[in-house]
């Protein structure tokens, strides 16, 4: 990236006077716009409502005496985050050399991460145990990124092959930590909500919509007619139906496709809608993907002995999954935001609790401070998803001559 | 190449021939009869190099030999093995047969390395370590042993067709295949992958070449096919065919690129 300069600055915004006078306009829009944002949050608004309700908006009613679950979980989310991002940052960019344990935007991170962590839960008004976790959560995060920074390398290539089984392994634990069983108290989901109902529920569809979709877009490039009909059949039905509509067909018909106990409650139905959606999205993403490996991969794969299933694992599958990933987070990212419309059929998600909330009379006319901090958490995961795609995005690219 | 690389019974004499193509017959879906009747016998350790306009079906033709393509009618047999349907029959002889492409083909997500190792070790299930040395040999072959943990998309055009003759040969084919292996190249790399396939044919491996390296086929060639819509025109030792062309679509074609 170039550096930017007070001299590169006046270049780019002020080339021409056509130009110096969009700039003028457009910054002293966003500046107006910006100023009376900061002026309504720190002066006028009144953020009891989200004081008062912080616990219903994170993990709606779930019991008080069992939320030592969900901290723990959440620990070690936040361990697995800081073991990725350093492990990431421990993987040269194949053509340059690590430069620094801490590269620049790193320390930007870290020091942003220390602020919010040691601010916001204050600013909220938090109980001051509450505050203690949170900067334990963001000492730990600093430490597990130091410790994978420092010594992943040491581990080679395993660790970093080891490292997308560590997320899906911590959705299981984290589904036994919710939901109970192995010796923990259960917890219904019916008592599931907020914060947490939307993660889970993204999650689960995220986790498992991926290789419905590859296996979708394989199936619709296959030569069996009957697989490949059922693929293009499924995908386009899918498609050329809105969200809202297979949610409320899901929680009447649902019961009787999937085989018993697989979709016991509204919320694994809606979790397994949200995935047979967001499957058909991918589906088409792997698709462009695969058109745009040439068709000689599989020719030499196949011309040196691999078998079909060997040469699509092998050659032309890390090659489309590669270039499909930015679709792939985009729809990653669509589906997290689809989630709230599972307020309309009535489960406590995040927009869900929201609703609940505004509805109380004691927090009437608030709408704004519960939409704007609803608006930011959901910014926060998709910026989360947008950042580590990004990074793994720049890291998978094989370096060219031009590079 | 080292004698143990080469397969035992490439250098017996008497056995049948490595390729047998009779009557070969090919439409492509569009109803384009691309091959018509194509009649071609590859002894072992023969060097045949097929010429002919574009469109003339060459590429066609040496692509049935490891089933990259269909074909209607006719026969083929491989090494002993007749081609049909039957998949384990085809992955078979694809084991048996090297291809080497005009785009290289090389996989640009594996190292230099990595696209040498992974069809022995998958497919041959030989271990990895003795693969590896066997690639590191091979790569020192053909000249490129110092860029063996570049990616793909880091060497030039030349260094990429070298490192996918050393990969087909990694597989220790009975037979290579060459689909024009220059023509994507500039000028000033085309000699030092043909040195290398010089190289190969001197070792005694059978080689069918599709190529316009008019260069390559005399000094190399046991033979020289020139192909015409889709049939054999002509079939001669270089110097005849260079020389002497019999026929008038040969002397037509020569004219054009000499």
């Amino acid at each position: 990236m170039p550096r930017v300069t007070p001299t590169s600055l006046r270049k780019e915004l002020f080339a021409n006077p056509l130009d110096g006078l969009v700039s003028v306009l457009l910054i002293t829009g966003l500046a107006a716009v910006g100023y009376r944002l900061l002026h309504w949050a720190l002066t006028q608004a009144q953020w009891a409502v989200i004081q008062a309700n912080s616990t219903l908006f994170a993990v709606g009613r779930y019991p008080i005496e069992q939320q030592w679950r969900l901290w723990l979980l959440v620990a070690l989310l936040v361990a697995a985050t800081g073991l990725s991002w350093g492990v990431l940052r421990g993987l040269p960019l194949r053509d340059r050399p690590i430069t620094a344990l801490w590269p620049r935007n790193d320390r930007i991170g870290a020091i942003v991460l220390v602020a919010l962590g040691s601010w916001a839960p204050a600013a909220l008004g938090l109980t001051l145990s509450i505050q203690v976790r949170w900067w334990g959560l963001t000492g730990l995060l600093l430490l597990m990124r130091w410790l994978a920074g420092r010594y992943g390398s040491r581990l080679g290539k395993a660790a970093t092959r080891a490292l997308p089984l560590v997320w899906p392994l911590l959705y299981l634990v984290g589904m036994v930590l919710i939901g109970g069983g192995l010796g923990l108290v259960p917890v219904g989901t019916n008592e599931w909500g907020g914060l947490l109902l939307t993660l889970v529920e993204a999650s689960f569809a995220i986790l498992l919509s991926a290789p419905l979709g590859v296996l979708l877009a394989l199936g619709r490039r296959s030569s069996l007619p009957l697989l490949r009909w059922g693929s293009v059949l499924y995908i386009e039905f899918i498609r050329g139906a809105p969200l809202i509509t297979l949610l409320f067909l899901g929680q009447n018909i649902l019961g009787f496709l999937l085989p018993g106990g697989l979709a016991p409650d509204r919320i694994w139905r809606a979790a397994w809608i949200l995935t047979f959606f967001s499957a058909a999205y991918l589906a088409e993403a792997v698709r462009s993907g695969l058109a745009a490996v040439p068709r000689g991969q599989l020719e030499a794969a196949r011309s040196l002995g691999l078998s079909l299933p060997q040469a699509l694992a092998q050659v032309v599958l890390p090659q489309a999954l590669r270039i499909a990933l930015p679709a792939t987070v985009g729809q990653f990212i669509s589906l997290l935001q689809d989630t709230t419309l599972l307020s309309l059929i009535g489960l406590l998600d995040l927009l869900g609790t929201a609703r609940s909330v505004m509805a109380n009379p004691l927090f009437l006319g608030k709408s704004a401070e519960v939409y704007l901090t609803l608006a930011v958490l959901f910014w926060c995961c998709c910026a989360a998803l947008g950042l580590g795609s990004r990074a793994l995005e720049r890291r998978l690219n094989p370096p060219s001559l031009g590079r | 190449m080292t004698a143990e690389s080469m397969p035992a019974n490439a250098m017996v004499p008497k056995s049948p021939a490595m390729i047998e193509a009779r009557g070969v017959e090919k439409w492509y879906p569009n109803g384009f009869h691309a091959l018509r009747g194509v009649d071609l016998t590859v002894q072992r350790g023969e060097v045949v190099v097929i010429m002919g306009p574009s469109g003339s079906g060459k590429s066609t033709f040496i692509r049935t030999f490891n089933a990259l393509e269909e074909f209607q009618k006719g026969s083929i047999t491989v090494d002993g093995i007749a081609l049909n349907d039957d998949r384990r029959k085809i992955d078979a002889i694809r084991r048996e047969v090297g291809m080497v492409f005009q785009q290289f083909n090389l996989f640009p997500h594996l190292s230099v390395l990595d696209n040498l190792t992974l069809a022995p070790v998958l497919v041959r299930r030989r271990p990895k370590g003795e693969v590896l040395s066997q690639a590191m040999a091979l790569l020192e072959r053909v000249g490129i042993a110092e860029q063996a943990h570049k990616f793909p998309g880091q060497l030039s055009g030349g260094q990429q067709q070298r490192v996918a003759i050393a990969r087909s040969l990694c597989m220790e084919p009975r037979i290579l295949l060459f689909d024009e292996p220059t023509s994507s190249l500039d000028p000033e790399m085309v000699r030092e992958v043909l040195e290398v396939m010089q190289g190969l044919a001197a070792d005694g491996m059978t080689m069918v070449v599709v190529t316009h390296e008019v260069g390559f086929a005399r000094q190399v060639a046991d033979r020289v096919v020139l192909m015409a819509d889709g049939q054999v025109v002509e079939e001669a030792t270089p110097e005849r065919f260079f020389d002497h062309p019999q026929h008038e679509r040969s002397r037509q074609f020569l004219a054009q690129i000499l």
